[in-house]
């Protein structure tokens, strides 16, 4: 058992005491540096959230797809070797796993960019 | 800027500028700039035709070396092109070899107001009229596009074979190629960049990083263009697909030319000068292009971070906009739901 509060909640307390405690103090050339790490615990934060099950359903996903199995490194690697061949040119489901996979990493790098998020 | 360094450059400034002396009155680092580093320099200047106040800007390798991109002399070399081609640049002066500051330099004069895009964003009136900006800078690619090979100085940039887009493709891939992780969203971008390659076959001088960010303005207008360490024979769309990107709009995504203006605008200012209209359609491959192409550099910078050769927050963060630049190249090639 680990200790309540875990790893991203930690980081989500600590990131708010940088933006609204430090940030409005800090002169104005480390306003920069302050900003990204304040990004760079939220993409912390929001991939201890998501855990391993997004990256275990991409997997079982590719498995299917390409009718082979291995781990998610492996075979993300034959599907770009295919895709570059040609083979998914015409392929809906090879389409909606890209799709699908490139949603969740953008919902842990950079949420504001989903279709649906306001843009900024 | 040591002051031997500083001792050199005076005598070097002085004989260049046909000077009896010249003091450097101010040396300062400028932000910027992991590859080449540049020094704003303020000097008095007396006997000569420039005697008077000199504001310059001097352009070296950094101390650290790497170097991918174009020598200072070839940039120079560019630099000089562009200029008499009638581009608003910083007037190129003179080109110094290791002998003088330790590293090769070249010297230019100073432009006028700030190249920052996140000032450009938040102050509407930086930059004079946003509309006529942006016709402006139409403009400016149309005259730069105006150079075509051969040119004896800048007989250095290969030639761009078998087609720009073709080049770019099978650099990419084999970038992805030596990569430790697969980016199966990429390759999905590359082959699409193949299948509807167009063929090219007037290559022209492109700038290859005009965006904004990378040109200065003051109140009234566009003061100079900046940053011309990438530029090569290309398709001149690439240029403009690079400007209009949704990746370089810095947020305001309505406005499609570069985050300032109309796409309309872009184009109608580079007919006026090239007698050329450029299409939406033609301009759009350019655009998948320049996704693809920022995200490898984007993963390049975030090699550098990840390798440890380089520890640094801002590379670090770079490689997290690779998701959402796939993302985009997703969408623009029929794949996204929205």
């Amino acid at each position: 058992m680990r200790e309540r509060p875990d790893g991203a909640e930690l980081l989500a307390i600590a990131r708010e005491v940088l933006r609204n405690e430090l940030l409005p103090l800090l002169p104005r050339d480390k306003a920069y540096g302050a900003l990204m790490i304040a990004n760079a615990m939220g993409i912390a934060e929001r991939q201890l959230r998501s855990g391993m099950g997004a990256q275990e359903e991409e997997r079982r996903a590719l498995a299917m797809l390409l009718e082979r199995d291995g781990d998610l490194a492996t075979l993300n690697r034959v599907f770009a070797v295919r895709i570059r061949q040609g083979a998914f040119d015409d392929n809906a489901h090879a389409r909606e796993l890209l799709w699908n996979a490139t949603v969740q990493r953008v919902r842990e790098s950079a949420p504001k960019a989903l279709p649906g998020a306001s843009s900024r | 800027m040591q002051a031997a360094q500083r001792t050199a450059l005076e005598r070097f400034l002085a004989q260049r500028a046909d000077a009896r002396a010249v003091r450097i009155d101010e040396a300062r680092l400028l932000a910027g700039g992991a590859i080449q580093e540049n020094w704003l320099l303020s000097a008095t200047v007396t006997g000569g035709p420039l005697e008077g106040t000199l504001e310059c800007v001097l352009r070296a390798d950094a101390p650290s070396g790497v170097s991918a991109s174009h020598s200072r002399a070839q940039e120079f070399a560019l630099l000089q092109e562009v200029f008499h081609a009638g581009v608003t640049v910083p007037e190129p002066l003179w080109l110094g070899d290791t002998s003088v500051f330790g590293r090769d330099f070249f010297v230019m004069r100073k432009a006028r107001g700030t190249a920052a895009a996140h000032r450009l964003m938040k102050e509407p009136t930086l930059g004079g009229d946003r509309e006529r900006l942006t016709e402006r800078i139409g403009e400016e690619l149309a005259r730069l596009h105006t150079l075509r090979p051969p040119l004896e100085r800048l007989a250095f940039l290969p030639a761009p074979t078998p087609s720009p887009a073709l080049k770019g493709v099978e650099e990419f891939r084999a970038f992805l190629d030596g990569h430790h992780t697969p980016f199966p969203a990429l390759e999905w971008g590359l082959r699409w960049l193949e299948m509807h390659a167009p063929r090219t076959r007037e290559w022209v001088l492109a700038h290859r990083d005009f965006r904004t960010g990378n040109y200065m303005v003051d109140e009234a207008g566009l003061t100079a263009v900046l940053d011309w360490e990438f530029a090569a024979w290309s398709d001149p769309l690439e240029d403009l697909g690079w400007f209009c990107a949704r990746c370089w709009r810095f947020g305001q995504v309505d406005k499609e030319a570069g985050g300032i203006g109309s796409r309309e605008a872009l184009f109608r200012g580079y007919a006026r000068v090239s007698g050329r209209e450029p299409t939406r359609e033609a301009v759009f491959y350019w655009e998948v292009y320049a996704h693809v192409r920022w995200a490898v550099i984007a993963l390049q910078q975030g090699e550098r971070h990840v390798s440890g050769q380089e520890p640094s927050l801002e590379l670090a963060l770079t490689a997290h906009v690779v998701p959402e630049l796939e993302l985009e190249i997703l969408r623009m090639t029929g794949v996204g739901h929205a």
